[in-house]
């Protein structure tokens, strides 16, 4: 009997001017010991696959007909006593931001002591239990008595694996276990889920967006879009020989690890979400399908095929659909330049704790760096080396206790107001949060030129360059008028670029620019960075989490762990040929 | 700013309620407390001995009768809005000038001035604000000054948390970034997105030194004995409370109408015109200022 | 939880020191004439002269201020100009009295607030069609907050001491009753002397002041506690509580409220504080002899004696209650701003 099985599943959301479906009677099962991927673009239809196995729909979300049932039994008609009964024991979730998901005021040990009480552990045995059941995931006794904030992501990651796998669950839901997670975490925090899962035999439902760790963890993957499951397979098939225009799109939107970098495919943009896509009578994907002919526009396909089925009347076209050209080379540059931005010897130490007992941490130490005009340098590492800290020391956020920061060959570490003038006109950062980087109260046209308004410049002058910058970034120039709330989260990215851009700096920041981003936007927007590139002649220092994404970009790489930098070079070398340790855990955690 | 006010606040916060009836019952009683004279059916000093502790006659010479003294109560109340208002006003604006600027400065310099200002707020947060009001009148203060002086922390401390949580937000270091010195980012950038918090505070501290005009009144302290104050209504009132109630039901009903609108009109703001700064936990115990 | 409170109190004793200086400035630099107040009314030129010299007052400030910083620390604190008596007798009686009506007010108003926060936040939950009563009972916390105590006290009285008197009002203790000997607590000492006549008088006398007093102060802590509540609701952990069985009880009392408790204890922190003032207001209407009307009248009579030990007073336990306040909370929750 399955672990957990769909048939016809459908759930619409109640607005105002009637019903609109989120998922589509869509069908899939979950056999025992098995792992399914439901991978989509945004994630909106398959995270309500994994709320409604726990009947926790969002507000306004109902199921219509289908059913959903575990083991047999019907989930969605379970009285609450019986579903609570299944809940942490049965089934258990991993949740994508594991620090949030821990109380924020228990230790850990409590927190799991807790559970393990629940689950009818003896009161004298709960510590030893405990301590065993942290074990089983590589984590030390010692976390037990820490609060949540104390620890990492991915120590809270394991600690909620362990509170997941103590019950010896039959099904696991795990929504974007890694989504905080760096890419050594990543690659921890997965083998030790699947280490767990193998020795329980329990069954996984993995719910993501990123279609290649789907791949590498699933026995079976299901793409959706539009709430329909498009495309059903062996994991290794629907990577191998995608039959569905969407699977392949995304696939040819992904940087690969090695090889070549060719051009990303650049899928349009999604139809404006769920209520566009009610009136459409045929595929969902046809607005935005590459192969599509008149007739997908007005009936619907069917899932079809044997293992490996897939909802297109011309899967024979989808081998057609390839991404034109390669990334061009990095623009030549004439050798001896002085460098854009030279560290020499820089530490930064960050005090924590409370008044009584203050402890100070070297967050950053002897980083000694120079990067030329026009370089383009990724900064990857683990959760806590270090690297953000770096980005605001070269964006002069921070002010180094220790050694020296040259900008274009002027020392910065000197005089404050001089220095201050000299990053401005040299050094622009952007931000991880794009929504709280942006002035909630301006237009956006008034937010790129911002850099004119420093100098005073006529409004007349700074509306035509907000026109020219909205051109730039691939915007439309209606969009001038808008405030940042109402953009989504990709145009607010390309907002904050340009009001970073509009001064010609010669260096550009960025923190976590791609973090968050679905594979077609982060295409779309590492596309936009290379053209730019040609154009602006800048030089970027890049802090990333995914590896592949620094590559595609940048031609040298810096691997920063403990504060420290202790890899740098081309990046095809570096991840071609890793020598510290720390290197080696990034690239084990890739899942390329 | 103007642009901020006129593109981002006015739609919103105009069409709530609990604003429209905060404004209305504020500048009612503004617009009562300067027209008072011609509004005033009696001189609010004049004494009717033949004619003491009349009840309700709305229709009467004494629409809402006399005290004991024979005073109308009616005039006496329209002319007791002045007292509040001449002591909300001037402690109100005062407070937001003194402890907004202490608390922005703080917040916004940090290192020496941040804990000069933290060390010099929490001693004077050492008095209940009502005991250091009497201090003061004590010490010679009007009463207006011991209500300014016992409110600024409060806006000290609620400003400083509000532009602590503005100050981490990117679009201020992009700011700083671009090159605009330190004073114009902070008034670019940080004082328009605590300008609702504070502006609810005004409400807020104003309701307190309304209700704390009154208590001193009604105490008998820091002015003459025979002004003219609600809280002097109140005390007369209580001595005449079963022979004509309306002595004290009178002032009490228009303090709270006046302290709710207020009240109201405070809280209208901060629901409608947040930023939604997900990090800010508005002043939910804005009160402080509300008098015992 | 112990650090924090230890370092907590360890700061209230600079701030303490801070604070005898802003009362030293209010009351010795401000006033027009200091001498005339530390005498009794109707003092000869020359008693003030003479008074002048022994408050030192033609030496210069900072002197001043470290003499007169000596005499309050010592317990030096004179005669009350008013009525002759030493100011620590009337200060020793008077503090315990508000003390006793203080705690009993902040037990109320913490009742009243908690209980008030979580029918806020029960309204807001439900959500849906019944939004409007949420938003009713929200604007009825700030109307609540509109009525100052003073009116709660003139109610109170009005209704239950003169209208229908079933609590009593004026003093502490009913009179023919004895006064049990001990720490000047009436409520301690009747318990500690087994009197459970005085006990009930005391506390009946402590009954409207108390409940006035915690109705006036308690609205601002149900908005903070349902506003706390209705945040951590929204943070992923409940959801994770809820994901692992837990049934909606155990999450809101086992999860939710411990985290949402502590800013509401610091706001039931902060009006305890703002309480102490109210005290001298409702002591004034309820007759009751404490501090606050000690003060009162010292304020009225330019008692300068009296009204600095009494100020001093207010503001030790302020401090206090303020510091071991803030110490628990952060103890209980490092993180959370309180």
């Amino acid at each position: 009997m399955s672990v957990l099985a769909a048939r016809g599943l459908t759930v619409e959301a109640r607005r105002r001017g009637g019903a609109v479906p989120v998922l589509r009677g869509i069908n899939f099962t979950v056999e025992p010991g098995q792992v399914l991927g439901l991978v989509e673009e945004a994630g909106a239809g398959a995270a309500v696959v994994g709320r409604a196995v726990a009947q926790r729909l969002p507000p306004g979300l109902a199921m219509v007909h289908g059913s959903l049932s575990f083991l047999g039994a019907e989930l969605m008609a379970m009285p609450a006593d019986e579903m609570r009964g299944l809940l942490g024991r049965e089934i258990a979730f991993l949740p994508p931001s594991p620090l949030a998901a821990l109380h924020p005021a228990r230790t850990v040990g409590a927190q799991l002591e807790a559970h393990l009480r629940r689950l009818g552990v003896a009161r004298r045995e709960l510590r030893a239990k405990a301590v065993a059941a942290l074990a089983g995931v590589g984590v030390a006794e010692a976390v037990l008595g820490r609060l949540p904030h104390h620890l990492s992501q991915e120590q809270c990651q394991l600690v909620l694996v362990a509170m997941a796998f103590a019950g010896a669950p039959k099904l696991v839901v795990a929504e974007e276990p890694t989504a905080a997670l760096d890419a050594a975490a990543q690659g921890r925090v997965l083998a030790a889920i699947q280490a767990l899962r193998r020795a329980q035999g329990a069954a996984m439902l993995l719910i993501t967006r990123d279609l290649l760790l789907a791949g590498a963890i699933c026995d079976e993957l299901a793409v959706m879009t539009g709430g329909d499951i498009v495309e059903i397979g062996p994991a290794a098939s629907v990577l191998r020989a995608p039959r569905h225009p969407y699977t392949s799109s995304l696939l040819l939107a992904t940087p690969p690890m090695r090889g070549a970098r060719p051009d990303l495919y650049l899928l349009p943009e999604p139809a404006a979400g769920e209520r566009a896509l009610a009136g459409v009578a045929g595929c969902r994907f046809a607005p935005r399908c590459p192969v599509r002919a008149e007739y997908c526009l007005r009936t619907e396909p069917p899932l079809e095929g044997d293992a490996h089925r897939s909802a297109c009347i011309r899967p024979g076209l989808v081998p057609t659909i390839v991404a034109q050209g390669e990334v061009p080379p990095p623009p030549w540059r004439p050798v001896g330049e002085v460098p854009v931005l030279a560290l020499e010897g820089v530490g930064k130490a960050v005090t924590t704790g409370p008044a009584w007992r203050r402890e100070t941490v070297a967050a950053v130490h002897d980083i000694s760096l120079r990067i030329t005009p026009g370089e383009f340098v990724a900064v990857v590492g683990e959760e806590g080396c270090g690297a953000s800290l770096l980005a605001r020391l070269a964006a002069g956020l921070e002010q180094p206790a220790a050694g020296r920061i040259m900008l274009a060959g002027v020392d910065v570490s000197v005089d404050a107001a001089s220095a201050r003038q000299q990053h401005a006109a040299t050094v622009q950062m952007v931000f991880d949060e794009a929504q709280a980087a942006l002035t909630p109260w301006r237009r956006v046209s008034d937010i790129v030129t911002e850099a004119l308004a420093v100098r005073q410049s006529r409004s007349r002058v700074r509306e035509t360059r907000a026109r020219q910058l909205l051109a730039e970034m691939g915007m439309p120039l209606a969009l001038g008028v808008r405030l940042p709330g109402q953009l989504g989260e990709a145009q607010r990215r390309r907002v904050a670029l340009a009001r970073a851009l509009c001064g010609e700096p010669k260096l550009l920041v960025a923190d976590g620019l791609f973090d968050g981003l679905d594979a077609p936007a982060q295409a779309d927007l590492l596309g936009l960075l290379l053209r730019l590139r040609h154009r602006l002649d800048f030089a970027l220092l890049l802090v990333c989490r995914d590896l592949a994404v620094a590559r595609h970009l940048c031609e040298r790489v810096l691997v920063m762990h403990q504060g420290a930098i202790v890899e740098d070079g081309l990046a095809d070398t570096v991840f071609g040929w890793p020598r510290h340790e720390a290197t080696k855990a990034l690239l084990a955690g890739s899942p390329r | 700013m103007m642009r901020f006010l006129r593109r981002y606040l006015w739609p919103r916060w105009v069409r709530s309620g609990r604003v429209l009836l905060g404004l209305l019952s504020v500048l009612a009683v503004l617009a009562i407390a300067v027209v008072a004279p011609v509004l005033a059916p009696h001189d609010p000093l004049a004494q009717d001995l033949s004619l003491t502790l009349r009840p309700i006659e709305l229709r009467g010479v004494y629409p809402l009768g006399t005290d004991g003294l024979g005073r109308c109560v009616l005039s006496r109340l329209m002319f007791g809005a002045r007292a509040a208002v001449l002591v909300a006003l001037p402690a109100a604006l005062g407070a937001l000038l003194l402890g907004g600027g202490l608390g922005l400065a703080a917040g916004w310099l940090g290192g020496r001035v941040e804990r000069a200002v933290g060390w010099l707020a929490a001693a004077w947060v050492a008095f209940p604000p009502v005991v250091l009001a009497l201090l003061l009148v004590a010490g010679g203060s009007g009463v207006a000054m011991a209500a300014m002086l016992s409110a600024w922390p409060l806006f000290c401390r609620v400003l400083r948390a509000e532009l602590q949580a503005v100050a981490g937000r990117g679009h201020v270091a992009a700011a700083l970034m671009l090159g605009f010195p330190r004073g114009q980012v902070l008034w670019r950038e940080v004082v328009p997105a605590v300008l609702p918090a504070a502006l609810a505070l005004l409400a807020w501290v104003a309701a307190g030194a309304v209700g704390l005009e009154a208590v001193l009144a009604f105490l008998d302290l820091g002015g003459a004995p025979d002004r003219l104050s609600w809280g002097r209504m109140l005390a007369d009132g209580w001595e005449v409370v079963f022979l004509a109630p309306i002595n004290l039901v009178a002032p009490g009903v228009v303090l709270f109408s006046v302290m709710a609108g207020l009240a109201l009109l405070g809280d209208g703001l901060r629901g409608t015109m947040g930023l939604a700064l997900p990090e800010a936990r508005l002043a939910d115990d804005a009160m402080a200022g509300d008098g015992p | 939880m112990i650090a924090s409170l230890g370092w907590r109190l360890l700061v209230a004793v600079p701030v303490l020191l801070l604070a005898t200086l802003v009362l030293f400035v209010v009351l010795r630099v401000l006033p027009a004439d200091v001498a005339a107040m530390a005498l009794a009314p109707g003092a000869t030129e020359a008693e003030i002269a003479a008074m002048r010299v022994v408050l030192g007052l033609d030496g210069l400030l900072p002197v001043q201020y470290v003499i007169w910083l000596g005499q309050m620390l010592s317990g030096e604190w004179g005669l009350s100009a008013q009525m002759g008596v030493p100011v620590a007798r009337l200060v020793g009686t008077a503090l315990p009295a508000t003390l006793e009506l203080a705690a009993l007010a902040g037990v109320v108003c913490g009742v009243l607030g908690f209980s008030g926060g979580l029918l806020l936040f029960a309204l807001r939950r439900e959500g849906g069609q019944r939004e409007g009563r949420a938003a009713l009972a929200e604007t009825g916390t700030t109307l609540m907050m509109a009525v100052p105590a003073l009116l709660w006290a003139l109610l109170l009285v009005l209704v239950f001491a003169l209208g229908w008197p079933v609590a009593p009002v004026g003093g502490r203790l009913a009179p023919g009753l004895a006064w049990p000997p001990g720490t000047g607590f009436l409520l301690l000492d009747a318990l500690a002397a087994g009197d459970l006549a005085v006990f009930g008088s005391a506390l009946g006398h402590l009954v409207l002041p108390a409940v006035a007093l915690g109705l006036g102060f308690a609205p601002p802590v149900m908005r903070v506690l349902g506003a706390a509540l209705a945040e951590a609701y929204r943070a992923p952990f409940i959801d994770q509580a809820r994901l692992r069985g837990l049934s909606g009880a155990q999450v809101l009392w086992g999860q939710a409220l411990p985290l949402a408790a502590v800013p509401a204890l610091a706001a039931l922190g902060r009006q305890f504080v703002l309480l102490l003032g109210g005290v001298a207001v409702v002591e004034a209407v309820c007759g009751y002899p404490g501090l606050g009307r000690l003060l009162v009248e010292a304020v009225r009579a330019a008692d300068l004696p009296v009204l600095q030990v009494a100020g001093l007073a207010f503001a030790v336990v302020a401090v206090l209650a303020q510091a071991v306040v803030e110490g628990v909370c952060r103890g209980l929750a490092p993180r959370v701003r309180a």
